[in-house]
């Protein structure tokens, strides 16, 4: 038997290809905060996938269902002992993603003689009281995470999230519900279009014949394709409610004037 | 064996909420010459489409009044009131931990706590109280209000000291001032019907009157003469403040009617 000398970056480089693979087909999810609040949107086949954390926290995540389950209790847990042990106030999203949840990811990642990563990319919104004060958290499969204000958007491949993210610049905090909802929605298109592109193998050098429609059309007609089989989830935190619970999903009523377009 | 997230993110594997003992472990209360300060009188009655919830303000320590704008309703979550009587500390931790309890539940397993859940676990929290109840400090009798989304009707339910619960059809009431007027309740439904058939402003002035009534006969029960009563409402469309505004108009009147 013969034994290479054991290279670090090697053995980490092989198992981010494995979770990066893995996490190339995930639908994308947006996260936008507006006037009257922050959503995190995304377009599913089978599970539920936006889910209320606590009070102000809302979460998603793309990858392997149980672990995007082990985060979301985590992040459950702590945020409820917290907020019982001192104050509702206390909890927020940043202690939350880099002192509960980035180490213990950071660990598993690490660990070379644990058979398997975590494969999950998360993203965490924050509502504040004015949409200047909202937040949003990625947190990676490797224990890295960045903050974000405005919008943020987790995709299956960096490319996808990038022109995802070109889509939305210049999205300011005065827009509506309704705005926000489009906006995000068709960032989603974005990105899954990149996912999707990826998978067939086209390169951007190759002839498409789509590529001299109009970007806006493109984007449309996709979606018409796509939601035909698959369903839009949109959950809500929203700034002046005045019920306990801050978080709702939106229902299929709430999204009507947003999927008539597209049928 | 391996490292895997769950482990790593709950090393004990503990649950996570245990009903909070009074005393905390290993305090003593023998012999404690310490007195809580008490919250006094609470009234839930139905009405046709909900529930309402009234208390007074007043909180006392023996022959002490110690605050006058205490609330003694409060909300548990969106379709429940929880009312107090008794140990205002006690009852603000109770609350503080069925409100976690409920939306923990409801956040990690994706569905409401069921009612009977709810009950239950309210039935634990009074029954950790217990000894020190004995002794003297920290016991407290709540009126458990809500909105059953399975029925479409308002529910009421009521507790002993030790944790017994009671489904009430048309009222609750608890603390020192309840005993007073408890036959007025029976008074009022032979006399003039059922509480569920009335309409909210009928039912929110007889449970305005009953308030003022037991303010007149316990001592430890205030009145309107400084800060209006505390009220609200349970309907389908969830929990509602009884403005500032009506309440003062139907106060208003009862003192009109009484000369």
């Amino acid at each position: 038997m013969m034994f290479s000398p054991f290279d670090s970056n090697e053995a980490a480089q092989h198992r981010r290809d494995y979770v990066e693979d893995r996490l190339s087909e995930g639908s994308p999810v947006v996260g936008i905060s507006f006037d009257a609040g922050l959503l995190l949107l995304t377009v599913r086949k089978a599970q539920r996938k936006v889910f209320e954390i606590y009070d102000r926290l809302i979460f998603s995540g793309i990858g392997n269902q149980s672990d995007i389950e082990a985060i979301r209790v985590g992040a459950i847990d702590v945020a409820h002992k917290e907020g019982y042990e001192r104050s509702p106030d206390d909890v927020t999203a940043q202690r939350i993603v880099s002192f509960s949840l980035s180490p213990p990811l950071k660990r598993l990642f690490g660990d070379q003689f644990n058979a398997l990563p975590a494969v999950v990319r998360a993203i965490f919104g924050e509502l504040g009281e004015t949409p200047a004060e909202d937040s949003f958290y990625v947190l990676n499969y490797d224990g890295e995470f960045a903050l974000y204000n405005g919008f943020a958007v987790i995709a299956g491949t960096s490319e996808a999230e990038d022109r995802m993210g070109l889509w939305m610049v210049g999205v300011t905090p005065e827009i509506t519900r309704e705005q926000a909802l489009e906006r995000a929605l068709q960032a989603w298109a974005v990105g899954a279009m990149t996912g999707k592109r990826r998978k067939i193998g086209k390169d951007e050098d190759e002839p498409d014949p789509l590529r001299d429609i109009d970007e806006a059309e493109q984007i449309a007609g996709f979606l018409r394709e796509e939601l035909k089989t698959a369903q839009l989830e949109v959950g809500l935190l929203e700034r002046f409610s005045t019920r306990e619970s801050k978080f709702r999903l939106l229902s299929s009523a709430d999204l009507e004037s947003l999927l008539k377009s597209y049928r | 064996m391996g490292l895997d997230l769950q482990s790593l993110l709950n090393p004990g594997g503990q649950p996570l909420f245990t009903p909070p003992a009074f005393p905390a472990p290993g305090a003593s209360v023998s012999g404690a010459p310490l007195t809580d300060t008490h919250g006094t009188t609470v009234i839930a009655v139905k009405y046709d489409g909900g529930v309402i919830n009234v208390g007074d303000r007043r909180a006392t320590a023996n022959f002490a009044v110690m605050y006058d704008r205490a609330e003694k309703v409060m909300p548990l979550d969106d379709y429940t009131l929880l009312s107090i009587s008794g140990s205002y500390a006690r009852a603000m931790e109770v609350i503080r931990y069925l409100r976690t309890v409920f939306k923990y539940f409801e956040r990690s397993q994706l569905q409401p706590m069921s009612l009977d859940g709810k009950l239950s676990e309210l039935a634990k929290v009074i029954a950790a109280g217990v000894p020190a109840a004995m002794q003297g400090i920290g016991g407290f009798i709540p009126i458990f209000s809500t909105f059953d989304m399975r029925t479409g009707q308002p529910r009421i339910f009521f507790y002993d000291g030790l944790g017994a619960r009671f489904e009430s059809t048309e009222f609750g009431a608890a603390g020192s001032g309840s005993l007073q007027i408890r036959g007025i309740f029976d008074y009022i439904v032979k006399t003039k019907g059922p509480f569920h058939r009335m309409s909210r402003e009928d039912a929110l002035r007889e449970a305005l009157i009953l308030l003022d009534i037991a303010a007149d006969l316990d001592a430890a029960t205030g009145g309107w003469s400084k800060h209006l009563p505390l009220a609200k409402t349970i309907s389908a469309e969830g929990i509602t403040d009884v403005s500032e505004q009506e309440l003062r108009e139907v106060v208003n009147s009862i003192d009109r009617m009484a000369g």
